[in-house]
């Protein structure tokens, strides 16, 4: 992590935009799949971290903190926004698209569409442990959960997920 | 087992690759327009009236803006200096703005319970207990004199059941919520749920039992606090501060005649006001509190020249000086 002492809030909002921007936009897509609201939470969060800067000073906090809001308000969104359309189609692949390029954006909406049908918690768990690499513990304490919880949650979606996306498997 | 390693190998690929051809559109300018309305409308005011030698040392520059932003949006939508554009039908205990957030204060009896207020467009894609309780624990207020006790990291999410309402916490692993902060007190410990609490009830408009859940699982402390029942708000005179001043709001623009209002259980329901520039008082009034003895509404017109004033709301001591000093309450303004 570069040096961070004496970061001002909108420091830190640069430094960590250039290192975790896309990453958390990603995280946020497969929470809830449209790319549009997943950018808007991210920035969510983002400017809320600026705003919370004083009191995290440091680039793991505020890193945490903005997986936290990530993680938070995505499950907020969509639990309040409704349930978009359950197939959302693969956007059209611009340029001549090879068999392959066409599979591999199959394969990316089926996984996908898969993930919204998983449970809240289930997905959450699921994205923080193999998306993000997080450990049982941290996951926890992002989601405010036991770590049996965490457990149980990860072994029954990673279940899931696997029987809804058994035709795609390689 | 190695086949449950490849396949937790194979949910990485996977997931890694679902996200693989996404890329933002968004640039960092939108996220600094959005921090730049904060902070080009921050407050840079030395605190204190008595640490300022002369209303020409002033240099701050208050133009009012966005809240602590949790989604980004502005506070309640008094930009356009119009202070009388919401409805002012109160009841004495909340709404008369929007939204309300507690924060603690300072004040001359120890800590006790401020508030802001959100107003519904800072709300998408959340109900407002969880918006309420979320930016009570997570933000900071707006006005420097409040504050949040929570540590940084802390998460609250909040579920309302039937008639109860629960509010489970996550956070930091290096903060343990179960015990108290060092260098918190028993009273900051305390306000710290109350606050939670009043902002939780207001949210739903209910004075409904709240229970407390930490990580998933019932707690039998909370900041050292015993905790295993549901809580309800403690006795409103000792745990709010007494003087509220609802509107005008932290940092707003107000136009050169003004509404002030807010809440009071003040000595003889009267409450008195001055408008500052560093000591220099440029106004001063006062005015009655519709009923004596609890938190009772109260407003009153100002007028004032253009500049940047902090108006103080307070009650009148009736020990002389001997005793406590007086319940207030103070917001730094601009009259343009």
């Amino acid at each position: 992590m570069p040096v961070s002492e004496g970061w001002s809030a909108d420091t830190a909002v640069e430094e960590m935009y250039a290192a975790h921007y896309r990453s958390l936009v990603r995280l946020s897509v497969l929470l809830v799949r449209d790319v549009e609201t997943a950018e808007e939470v991210v920035q969510d969060a983002f400017v809320a971290m600026h705003g919370r800067w004083r009191r995290l000073r440091e680039p793991d906090k505020a890193l945490a903190y903005l997986r936290q809001c990530v993680v938070n308000r995505s499950r907020s969104v969509l639990r309040h926004r409704g349930v978009r359309a359950r197939h959302v189609p693969a956007p059209p692949l611009e340029g001549p698209g090879s068999d392959a390029d066409v599979m591999a954006a199959e394969r990316r909406t089926h996984v996908l569409d898969a993930l919204r049908e998983l449970p809240e918690r289930q997905r959450e768990v699921l994205v923080l442990r193999y998306y993000l690499d997080l450990t049982e513990a941290r996951i926890a304490e992002t989601l405010g959960i036991s770590r049996g919880a965490v457990k149980s949650h990860a072994s029954r979606g990673a279940a899931r997920l696997r029987e809804l996306l058994e035709d795609v498997h390689e | 087992m190695n086949e449950h390693i490849r396949d937790e190998e194979r949910l990485r690929q996977m997931l890694d690759d679902a996200v693989s051809d996404v890329e933002p559109r968004h640039t960092l300018r939108e996220i600094r327009d959005r921090t730049a309305t904060r902070s080009r409308h921050g407050w840079m005011w030395v605190a204190g009236a008595a640490a300022v030698a002369t209303a020409a040392t002033v240099t701050a520059v208050v133009v009012f803006g966005g809240g602590p932003g949790t989604t980004g949006a502005q506070r309640p939508g008094f930009a356009d200096g119009s202070p009388t554009d919401r409805a002012t039908s109160e009841q004495p205990v909340t709404r008369s703005a929007g939204l309300p957030v507690y924060y603690v204060g300072d004040t001359g009896r120890g800590p006790r319970l401020f508030r802001e207020f959100f107003s519904p467009i800072d709300r998408v894609g959340t109900t407002e207990a969880e918006f309420a309780v979320s930016v009570a624990v997570s933000e900071s207020p707006a006005d420097p004199d409040y504050r949040t006790d929570w540590p940084a990291l802390t998460f609250a999410n909040v579920e309302i059941d039937g008639d109860m309402l629960t509010v489970s916490f996550g956070g930091d692993p290096e903060s343990n919520l179960r015990e108290r902060a060092l260098g918190m007190s028993p009273a900051e410990a305390r306000l710290a749920v109350q606050q939670l609490v009043y902002t939780a009830q207001a949210a739903v408009d209910e004075p409904a039992p709240v229970r407390f859940l930490l990580f998933g699982e019932t707690t039998d402390r909370l900041l050292g606090i015993p905790i295993a029942e549901t809580r309800s708000a403690d006795d409103p005179s000792e745990v709010l501060a007494q003087v509220w001043i609802d509107k005008p709001a932290e940092g707003q623009i107000v136009q050169r005649e003004f509404e002030v209002s807010g809440l009071a259980n003040a000595f003889e329901a009267t409450v008195q006001w001055e408008l500052m520039q560093g000591a220099e008082v440029v106004k001063r009034g006062f005015t009655t509190a519709e009923e004596c003895c609890t938190m009772a509404p109260y407003s009153f017109m100002v007028t004032a020249p253009p500049g940047d004033y902090t108006l103080v709301v307070h009650d009148s001591d009736p020990s002389g000086g001997e005793g406590f000093p007086p319940w207030e309450d103070t917001k730094q303004i601009t009259v343009e």
